[in-house]
């Protein structure tokens, strides 16, 4: 007779080092002998938030295998249901709970929002961070900016005492830390981008998981890169109205 | 005199000086909050599971303790076995189940955990009395507050539900004795405790079943020796020390650790970055200062400390600032993380210890250090009469 198989997952195989077509015994009580059976194959979890961390190891059986070693006759923890495009979902979920006799029909939507807290609670957690994050690198990118251009006292000096408008010297180091800004928000991008190419392979082989931990989108880029900027001007208007204000000469230090 | 000239230097640009204390606040209380992230969730886990003293715990084999349906037989001779130790002091068996309390039309759900009550660690009494009796249950203000039901009161509590024929088994009458507070449970969870032998007889499962036991091991002995010696006694089960069971929250929380770590490494070094350029700046500023002062015969030595005392008094400022922003910070972090699902109460992620802030203090101290080296030996190594000459013609 030709054995069962079974379908176990990359984790598994890695840790209790296991390959196609070697037998193994399964049974639903440890230390109790069970039906040996035949890794048929190797599978690849879904991408799943819930299950990230908790380090399950999981086997796919058949449904008549499984209930004969569980216990379980003929019964199922739950069914999953296919529509069609076109169907009316919750008219569909109301005329199954409206005939159903022992057990209640859930949007799939509704349960993956149920199961995926331990997700939000991280995403809520990493929002915080990023705040904190921000506020720093914005004290940090106002420091540098001040200095940069009270590094240049000497130059706005003698550009007033030739004869160039307040107007103008703002302008000129407006337009100077905007460039920085952008420039150095580019280089941020990039940084970013490999930063998380890094963390995705990283945390992707820990997990055993094709879950995208880290992604640069287009609104990231772009919040980045308007933060930034925004705050490369603020610093230039505020570092050079204090320059432009004071005398010429004391700027010289005389 | 060092410090009154670095003191001098920094309070002359008071607007950069500010603003370099405070992105060094901002970098050191992220650092202190990572610091205590990387360390005060093992220390908050091995606080709680020794709360109570047990240090080993044996759940099914292959299995975490009520990680799974799975339950231990034989509980008396598990007792026996284990008894035979002279280093076990104490064994709490507890068994656990989900139970359904009927009141009016509604059904509250909840868990039970059969325990006897004389060697339970589960759990503290907050008001009314124990599990002294067979139809006695306590319960959590969780669960008090779903049932609207006060200590004295009667609940109808059943086992099991069948959902095809709408019908209740193991259904039994029970006092609610007192208000306890379970050490291992969550804050929204509604949780339960009767005699263990009451939540048998209401599962109607064979007897003589524990999903758990807790044991408690002599003082002076050691708890792994301990725990090897059930592995090798018991083989149905897994023992599991507070050396692994931290072992395996690290396993399932590296996520934390590691983000700790990369986040912590980042501020420190826009913390050190900072510094660096604020000093750097400011030497290039005073050339021609330092010139003098090395012409009048000022000593090198006296330069690059005045140098490294500037980058040292920012950091230090900054770390105090940090600190205290960092508590609160990390309040506000640990608040979000309590959310966690199935998450003990007593357990935080982010646990102040005196050490923590002494670390993050130490390391802010240090980076100053070296922030302030590069710029000194700059100022150090100015050729003086190219520096004077350069200033007289500026």
């Amino acid at each position: 007779m030709d054995r069962r198989t079974i379908a176990i997952d990359e984790a598994f195989a890695a840790r209790a080092h296991l390959k196609i077509g070697d037998l193994i015994s399964v049974s639903s009580r440890p230390g109790t002998i069970g039906d040996t059976v035949t890794v048929g194959a190797i599978v690849r979890r879904g991408a799943d938030p819930s299950e990230v961390a908790r380090g399950d190891l999981r086997v796919r059986m058949h449904l008549d295998q499984l209930q004969t070693i569980a216990g379980y006759g003929d019964r199922v923890d739950r069914f999953a249901i296919a529509t069609t495009p076109a169907a009316d979902i919750s008219r569909l979920i109301d005329r199954i709970n409206r005939v159903a006799f022992g057990f209640k029909a859930y949007r799939s939507r509704d349960i993956a929002v149920e199961t995926s807290r331990t997700f939000q609670v991280v995403s809520r957690f990493h929002r915080a961070i990023g705040i904190i994050t921000i506020v720093a690198s914005s004290v940090f990118l106002l420091c540098i900016m001040v200095l940069k251009v009270e590094e240049r006292r000497r130059d706005i000096a003698a550009l007033r005492l030739m004869g160039i408008s307040r107007a103008t010297v703002v302008r000129a180091i407006v337009i100077e830390a905007a460039v920085i800004a952008v420039l150095g928000s580019a280089l941020g991008v990039v940084l970013g981008w490999a930063v998380s190419l890094f963390v995705n392979w990283h945390y992707q082989a820990l997990y055993r998981t094709p879950l995208e931990f880290s992604m640069v989108t287009p609104a990231t880029v772009v919040f980045a890169v308007s933060l930034s900027l925004a705050l490369g001007i603020a610093a230039g208007v505020v570092a050079s109205l204090r320059l432009v204000r004071t005398p010429p000469l004391a700027l010289f230090g005389r | 005199m060092r410090a009154a000239l670095a003191l001098a230097s920094l309070i002359r640009h008071r607007a950069r000086t500010v603003l370099a204390v405070l992105g060094v606040a901002v970098a050191a209380a992220m650092l202190l909050d990572m610091v205590m992230l990387a360390t005060g969730m093992r220390e908050s886990f091995r606080e709680l599971l020794l709360s109570r003293g047990f240090e080993i715990r044996l759940a099914p084999k292959g299995t975490l303790p009520f990680d799974t349906d799975a339950t231990i037989p034989g509980v008396g001779a598990i007792i026996a076995t284990l008894r035979a130790n002279p280093d076990i002091r104490e064994i709490s068996p507890v068994l656990g189940a989900s139970i359904h309390i009927l009141t009016g039309n509604r059904d509250v759900s909840g868990s039970a955990l059969g325990i006897d009550p004389s060697v339970q660690g589960d759990y503290e009494l907050l008001s009314g009395r124990d599990v002294t009796t067979p139809d006695a249950i306590v319960v959590n203000d969780h669960l008090l507050r779903q049932l609207g039901a006060r200590v004295g009161d009667t609940l109808s509590v059943a086992t099991g539900y069948d959902p095809q024929t709408r019908t209740y088994s193991g259904q039994r009458k029970l006092v609610v004795t007192g208000r306890v507070k379970f050490i291992y449970g969550a804050n929204d969870q509604s949780s339960s405790a009767v005699r263990r032998e009451t939540l048998e007889a209401m599962g109607g499962q064979a007897g003589d079943r524990a999903s758990l036991f807790m044991v408690r091991v002599r003082k002076g002995a050691n708890a792994e020796q301990v725990r090897d010696w059930i592995d090798k006694q018991l083989p149905n089960v897994t023992a599991i020390s507070i050396a692994t069971a931290i072992a395996q929250v690290d396993e399932r929380l590296s996520y934390f650790r590691q983000l700790a770590l990369i986040l912590g490494a980042v501020s420190l070094f826009v913390g050190f970055l900072l510094v660096t350029t604020l000093v750097t700046v400011s030497v290039n500023e005073r050339a021609g200062e330092i010139a003098v002062m090395r012409a009048i015969g000022v000593s090198r030595s006296h330069v690059v400390e005045q140098i490294v005392l500037e980058g040292v008094a920012i950091s230090f400022a900054g770390a105090v600032l940090g600190l205290a922003l960092g508590l609160v910070t990390a309040r506000y972090l640990n608040a979000i993380l309590s959310a966690f699902p199935g998450l003990p109460m007593a357990i935080d992620f982010f646990l102040f210890q005196p050490r923590a802030a002494w670390s993050a203090l130490g390391l802010l101290i240090a980076s100053g250090i070296g922030a302030g080296i590069y710029p000194a030996w700059r100022a150090a190594s100015l050729p003086i009469a190219e520096s004077l000459r350069r200033e007289a013609i500026a």
